[in-house]
């Protein structure tokens, strides 16, 4: 059994954002990247597969992005992948969804894997469509949104969340596509051994221009942060003090009172 | 890694450049890996159990270094012979900082990887580290190091406990009793000492279940409640003959040279420990609001916030610069060298006076930042339910413990003067140099140019006072200096600011290209910030010891020296603070 498991790396959601220098994506100066967290449950159900199956098969881990993402690739080879692929791009954030579903397609069509795990969205762009997108390219079946999963027999059970709290459960015959979403499992922190162990494993570094032929669908017009809500003033002291402030607060800001 | 290798204290005699030191920046993919493991691990599994480890709830504490077993943390410097990872001391300083918002459980665990585990890496048979070390890296059993005894602490070596051979000679009967054994209630393999035939200083590994050997009262203690500190006793304890730990006689090697890497591993802790307490506290302070503004907006709480990152930054910059030079110096001895550990020993050993000086200088960082804190938490940080109150109680074992911090300020001017004497380094005709200058008026003493000049300038400078002062010393005490202990300590204050303060200045110069404009501002803010409190508090020390050695013309003649090669131009100081302050509020924790 092949599996391929397509990772993405983003900023510690922590972080203080701020708008790059063209108004289109954020300034990545001084931020701390990381995996995607979804993504981190797809990896987590990739290496818990490969466990019950008795280690035969073989995951690919798979991540587009500038240097910075060798650190993530090696960690989740540290989780348990057993080799991994760096699609170099120093511009991987202004490709849209469309670009970076085809070159994954791309590198995966020839490939013949049973299984391909995507996290159900990306903490930074959030389109949530790539996964899909690589699974119609791949002309495979797709489950998104994945809570729960469970393989037999060559079938794939995965539970699906819906919204309003209902629950779907739904059968895909192999090769397929899955999208983790929060609760699929919890991901392993890689053991010491294990990260020392990753360093020998294969890292193949490819350049984006060998997959990608796929011009952009959606362009980005600009990015900006919402517009800040006015804080709250309260107001204290004598009752015809306040009422007097008030007025006056409203005649200088609204026009409510003339 | 860094090439160049130096002699312990060498720093005072020669010039050290950025490209001398590892910096924490330079650590690979797989250290910070191991760093993130260590954290989710504090984080997800260990701060949940917080309250049941205060409350002695020691199977939960026995638990987890089971699970620290599972991740690898317990292997990290146990050879791969044995199962172990071997990996190298920066990487291991690194676990040690990252484990240290565990609190209570980062002392248990240091005390098991530790001085637990060494003796026994280093000195122990193949069938002991075969019987042993297995167990001891899963976290099935959990060590302890029992040096310490009611009446001999710093005296380590006026230990009274006994060995003597039985009469079949299978087993040695060991009396006497340890004191403030640290995971005493719960460790299964005690490395303990004793005298054979109340002479020959000896160690030997003693399991739990030795008969004559048991544990006594937990100790009620000020901080670190989450670990265990009982007496061991002793009576007639039977220990067999294999389990006799290294050479009869030689107990004192064992005891002393993990300490050596206890301390500086102490120095990364501490270090781990300030930048969480710090976080915890410029969170607080943009929460807190008094006179309608967050608390973090007045100078008085920003100039607090400053300084706190310019120390930690200096700390982090000296126990990782200590690492790269401990781990050049290890990587030059070759697997299959004959007594491989011995050689080892000594590459630990040439920096035993570095060692002292990451244990000193770290431990009062934290000291002086967990005091902060407090007070940044105003009346919350003095009451229990906020962080503050217990960051302020467990910081105090770490100026007391591995060496109290007078013992290790004493041996840093005393190793250097034994060496001095051995002629392993040229202290006597670099201190007539340097007299020559500090003496003749006219002299400002050295010119550096290039980047950070204004800090190289005092740098080559302080080094000239400590050597003109401690070689004064000894001219004047010749070896009764060893009893001028105020003269000692004043020098050593001396040292190792000045290891801090060009520990932080070549990281600086190191790391300055690679970074964006506003951490660039940062790193130049936390130099100037620490170099000015440091060159202060030099001064000071500088000025008491010359009072203490000279007098009368002489005294004015060192005196006006000193203060010329003192001092420093800190130049935009007030704006550095407000650049470095504002810089940790915006991020809302240590920002290097
Ligand atoms: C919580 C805790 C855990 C510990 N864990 C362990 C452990 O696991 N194993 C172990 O073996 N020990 C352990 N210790 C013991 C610890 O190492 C000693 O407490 C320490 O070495 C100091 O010894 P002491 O308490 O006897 O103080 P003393 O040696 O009596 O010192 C008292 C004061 O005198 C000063 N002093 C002593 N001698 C000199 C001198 N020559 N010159 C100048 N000043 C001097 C000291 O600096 C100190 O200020 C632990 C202690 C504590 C409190
Ligand atoms: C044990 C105990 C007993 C007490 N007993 C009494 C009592 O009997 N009666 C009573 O009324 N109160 C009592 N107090 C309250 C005590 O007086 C307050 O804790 C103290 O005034 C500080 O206020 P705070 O704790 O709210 O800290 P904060 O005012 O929040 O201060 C937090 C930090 O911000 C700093 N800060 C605040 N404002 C400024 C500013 N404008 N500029 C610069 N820095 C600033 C402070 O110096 C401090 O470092 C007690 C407190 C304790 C802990």
């Amino acid at each position: 059994m092949k599996i391929l498991v397509c990772i993405k790396q983003v900023p510690d959601m922590a972080s203080r954002f701020k708008v790059n220098g063209d108004g289109t994506w954020y300034d990545e100066t001084d931020l701390a990247f990381r995996m995607n967290e979804y993504d981190e449950y797809a990896v987590e159900q990739a290496v818990q597969l490969k466990e019950q199956q008795g280690s035969t098969p073989d995951i690919t881990v798979l991540s587009i992005g500038p240097d910075r993402v060798g650190e993530m690739i090696k960690k989740a080879m540290a989780m348990g992948c057993d080799r991994g692929v760096h699609i170099q791009d120093k511009d991987s954030f202004r490709k849209d969804p469309w670009q970076i579903a085809s070159a994954i397609a791309g590198f995966a069509r020839d490939k013949k894997f049973d299984l391909i795990f995507f996290g159900m969205q990306s903490q930074d762009r959030g389109s949530g469509q790539v996964g899909a997108m690589v699974a119609e390219i791949l002309g495979i079946a797709c489950a998104t949104t994945v809570v729960g999963f469970a393989f037999a027999d060559g079938v794939v059970t995965a539970k699906r969340e819906l919204e309003g709290g209902i629950r779907a459960v739904v059968k895909l015959k192999l090769p397929a596509l899955i999208t983790c979403q929060l609760g699929l499992n919890t991901p392993r922190y890689p053991t010491l051994p294990n990260i020392m162990k990753a360093k020998k494993k294969e890292l193949l570094a490819l350049p984006i221009a060998d997959f990608l032929k796929e011009k952009e669908l959606v362009a980005t017009a600009s990015a900006y942060p919402p517009a800040k809500k006015g804080t709250g003033l309260v107001l204290e002291g004598d009752v015809n003090d306040m009422v007097g402030k008030l007025v006056g607060i409203l005649k200088e800001k609204t026009k409510v009172v003339k | 890694m860094t090439a160049r290798l130096f002699k312990g204290a060498e720093y005072l005699v020669t010039e050290v450049t950025k490209d001398d030191v590892f910096t924490p920046e330079d650590f690979t993919d797989e250290q910070r890996q191991i760093g993130e493991t260590t954290t989710q691990f504090v984080l997800n599994e260990v701060a949940p159990h917080h309250e049941e480890m205060e409350n002695h709830n020691f199977d939960v504490v026995v638990q987890l270094m089971k699970r620290c077993g599972e991740l690898g943390l317990l292997m990290i410097d146990t050879p791969e012979k044995y199962g172990g990872l071997d990996l190298d001391k920066a990487t291991s300083m690194l676990v040690a900082e990252k484990i240290a918002p565990a609190g209570s459980f980062s002392v248990t665990y240091s005390a098991h990887t530790g001085i637990g585990t060494l003796p026994l890496v280093y000195y122990g048979t193949m069938e002991q580290k075969e019987k042993y070390l297995s167990k001891i890296i899963s976290g099935e059993w959990v060590a302890a190091y029992c040096l310490t005894e009611p009446d001999s602490g710093s005296d380590a070596l006026g230990a009274k406990a006994t060995a003597v051979l039985s009469a079949d000679k299978k087993y040695y009967l060991l009396n006497g009793t340890k004191q403030f054994i640290t995971n005493g209630a719960f460790a299964t393999l005690y490395t303990i000492f004793a005298k054979v035939d109340k002479e020959h200083f000896t160690a030997f590994l003693v399991e739990r279940n030795t008969e004559g050997l048991s544990v006594g009262a937990e100790e009620k203690k000020l901080g670190i409640r989450g670990t265990s500190t009982t007496q061991i006793i002793l009576e007639n304890a039977k220990v067999p003959v294999e389990n006799l730990l290294g050479k009869i006689g030689k107990g004192h090697k064992i005891a002393f040279n993990v300490l050596n890497i206890g301390r500086f591993k102490l120095g990364a802790g501490v270090t781990g420990a300030a930048k969480h307490s710090l976080g915890d506290a410029i969170k607080y302070a943009v929460e807190r609001k008094q006179f309608g503004v967050p608390i973090a907006s007045f100078g008085a709480i920003k100039e607090k916030i400053a300084d706190m990152t310019a120390e930690i930054y200096a700390a982090e910059s000296l126990v990782y610069r200590l690492a790269g030079m401990i781990d050049n110096k290890l990587a030059t001895i070759a697997q299959d060298t004959p007594n491989y550990y011995e050689t080892y020993q000594k590459g630990i050993e040439e920096y035993a006076i570095e060692c002292a000086i990451a244990k000193v200088f770290c431990s009062e960082v934290l000291a002086d930042v967990v005091d902060e804190v407090v007070q940044i938490y105003g009346g919350y940080g003095f009451v229990q339910g906020y962080p503050a109150e217990r960051y302020y109680r467990d910081e105090r074992i770490n100026r007391i413990f591995e060496g109290t911090n007078e013992i290790n300020r004493l041996l840093i001017p005393g190793t250097i003067l034994a060496r001095a004497m051995k002629d392993e380094l040229p202290l006597k005709s670099e201190a007539k140099k340097a007299f020559k200058e500090l003496t003749s008026s006219s002299s400002e003493g050295s010119k550096a140019a290039g980047p950070f000049a204004a800090e190289k300038t005092l740098l080559a400078n302080l080094k000239k006072i400590f050597l003109v002062l401690t070689w004064g010393s000894v001219k004047k005490h010749m070896t009764g200096i060893k009893n001028e202990q105020e003269i000692l300590m004043a020098v050593a204050e001396i040292a190792i600011n000045t290891f801090a303060i060009e520990s932080a200045v070549l990281r600086a110069e190191k790391i300055m290209p690679g970074l964006s404009k506003a951490k660039k501002e940062s790193v130049s803010a936390a130099v100037k910030v620490f170099t000015f409190n440091a060159a202060e508090q030099t001064a000071t020390a500088a000025r008491k010891a010359a009072y203490f050695i000279e007098k009368g013309g002489s005294l004015a003649e060192l005196l006006s020296g000193i203060g010329r090669f003192t001092t420093y131009d800190a130049t935009g100081l007030l704006q550095a603070k407000r650049q470095l302050a504002d810089a940790a509020i915006e991020a809302e924790k240590y920002i290097f």
